[in-house]
């Protein structure tokens, strides 16, 4: 693939992009979620 | 270099300047000790995201792991699978929230802070506290030296001159802004970063004739493989290297595992999760950190092993012997061979953004150490950001001092040292703290006592990497390593941490046994 012929190192680029895809979905399907309300943290 | 040192001075003083004006930033905005420590909890996602990666990369993990690249191969991929797989999701969505959401509700401000408070145990702090105390002035002063040494060629300042500037100005910022000035300029460092290792790979593909033309021409490559990395089981710098053969274990136990796992239990990167104030905000962090991290290492090891195409096309030989037989040259001797001037201009900023990111959260997070968690004046965990900016002070010369006097092969094991007995210490104690919901401490203590000893006992007496130049082993026993191959290959992360996880796992069962146990039950009803 892409020129590399050993698949344990195309099946690693190809791992890494979808953990990248991954990261990306998981941000977007949850940009929304785990919001707090404002307080104010300046305790000390 | 290739390029003018006065336009790279020029663009220099520009990038400084921008630095400390983000420092005054950060020093406007620190009204409290809370301010100081943990950025207020108010920290923008792309900050947290930006300034995480820029923290875990150092100029190391491009130039040095580059460099280590070119001479084993594109194995080293599995590293960047590992840093976003565990490095970024992981790290975020397992760690990360409980992490946040722990520390705000037991209002921790440092990652000893942090153990201690869950486990409502000072030994831990303090423990933990020791552990940063000890082994980040190493890893410090490597980051220190590889910076120092940057300046000195780039800028051709005197290294001395060149050690003491660079270590004034980023404690400038972290001393008065604290870790809002740490993060913003963090950010812009990632930045830059990212900018100059995506135009790398866009320039190095162009150069070599495309994607699939300069894979293919690297494939093509293997029979040239060094007899004695053909004898240690490299097969070529598009494949593995042979199962279980010494490169291969060097590669997958000392830097896909060893890096890649211990970024988890890091305590500089584990406080940036507290200064963001809610869950929202280490969601949309994802979305950046893992593409961020992708292009940092996924570049790096990829332009690595194809700089050996280009120099076998231009002069002949491999990369590591174009490069004087100096692995750390690689990728430097690349860019000044390859490269138009103005990119030179880019790298160089992106490598001493590179130093300065890890360097400033490593000033940060031994500052709080000493100056909070290892405070004995410390009264009801109230923090003094006066004792953290004398505690940081104080570090930054032991850091110095330290850069001058260790031997440099010491030195040159201090990030892969630094993280492995983190990883073997804290894991297991940090994720139990953030999953259970009575946490031991029992088991807490016994995890990160027998991680630490199993880490020192394998680095001293086994690992030779490093017990070869501590010199123990050798003064003890005669030999520097006390084991046969291939353990002496296999790095202290891959034995350490399961024994920590292991002695977490027993001491929990046998403080079950006891509470289960006849006389207990009586005892209790």
């Amino acid at each position: 693939m892409f020129g590399i012929t050993d698949p344990y190192i195309w099946m690693g680029y190809l791992l890494a992009f979808i953990l990248t895809a991954a990261c990306i979905a998981y941000g977007i399907l949850n940009w929304r979620n785990g919001q707090e309300p404002e307080e104010d943290n300046n305790g000390s | 270099m290739a390029v003018d040192t006065l336009t790279f001075t020029i663009i220099t003083v520009i990038y400084l300047a921008i630095i400390v004006f983000l420092g005054y930033l950060g020093y406007k905005q620190t009204k409290g000790s809370d301010d100081f420590m943990i950025a207020g909890r108010r920290i923008n996602p792309v900050v947290l995201a930006l300034s995480y990666g820029a923290t875990f990369i150092s100029t190391s993990a491009i130039v040095g792991f580059g460099g280590v690249s070119a001479m084993l191969g594109m194995g080293l991929v599995w590293l960047t699978v590992l840093c976003i797989g565990v490095g970024v999701l992981i790290a975020f969505i397992v760690f990360g929230k409980k992490t946040r959401e722990l520390g705000k509700k037991t209002n921790a401000l440092t990652f000893p802070d942090l153990l201690g408070k869950c486990y409502g145990s000072t030994f831990m702090q303090r423990a933990a506290g020791l552990i940063i105390l000890f082994g980040m002035p190493l890893y410090t002063a490597a980051i220190l030296i590889g910076g120092a040494r940057f300046i000195e060629t780039t800028l051709s300042i005197p290294y001395d001159t060149a050690l003491v500037a660079f270590a004034v100005i980023v404690a400038a910022y972290v001393i008065l802004g604290g870790l809002i000035a740490v993060m913003y300029t963090d950010a812009l460092q990632g930045a830059i970063m990212f900018v100059g290792m995506t135009i790398l790979l866009i320039l190095t593909y162009t150069y070599l004739g495309g994607v699939y033309e300069a894979n293919s021409a690297l494939d093509a490559m293997s029979s040239m493989v060094p007899e004695a990395l053909a004898a240690g089981g490299m097969t070529g710098w598009t494949s593995m290297p042979e199962f279980l053969s010494p490169i291969w274990l060097t590669m997958i136990t000392t830097m896909v595992l060893g890096v890649g796992i211990g970024v988890l239990a890091q305590p500089q990167l584990a406080v940036r999760f507290m200064s963001v104030k809610d869950n929202r905000s280490i969601h949309r962090a994802v979305m950046v950190g893992g593409p961020f991290v992708l292009m940092m290492t996924g570049v790096a090891f990829t332009v690595g092993p194809l700089t050996n195409v280009w120099f076998m096309q231009t002069e002949g030989m491999l990369a590591v012997e174009a490069a004087g037989g100096n692995v750390d040259s690689v990728i430097p001797a690349f860019i000044n061979s390859s490269m138009p001037d103005y990119f030179v201009i880019i790298f160089m900023l992106a490598l001493l953004a590179a130093a300065m990111s890890t360097l400033s959260s490593l000033f940060h997070t031994m500052g709080t150490t000493i100056g909070h968690d290892l405070n004995v004046k410390v009264k009801d965990s109230k923090p003094s950001i006066r004792a953290i900016q004398a505690g940081t002070v104080v570090m930054i010369v032991v850091s110095t001092i330290v850069a001058y006097l260790m031997p440099g092969n010491i030195i040159a094991r201090a990030t892969v040292m630094f993280m492995g007995l983190c990883a073997a210490a804290f894991l297991p104690a940090f994720a139990h703290a953030l999953y259970s919901k009575k946490p031991s401490v029992f088991a807490a203590k016994a995890s990160l006592l027998a991680g630490a000893i199993a880490w020192f006992l394998w680095t001293a007496f086994v690992h030779s990497a490093e017990s070869s130049v501590l010199g123990i082993s050798q003064a003890i026993f005669g030999v520097p390593s006390v084991l046969p191959m291939p353990w002496g290959v296999v790095n202290p992360i891959v034995i350490a941490l399961p024994v920590s996880a292991i002695v977490l796992g027993a001491a929990l069962m046998y403080e079950k046994s006891l509470v289960d146990s006849p006389e207990e039950k009586a005892e209790s009803s």
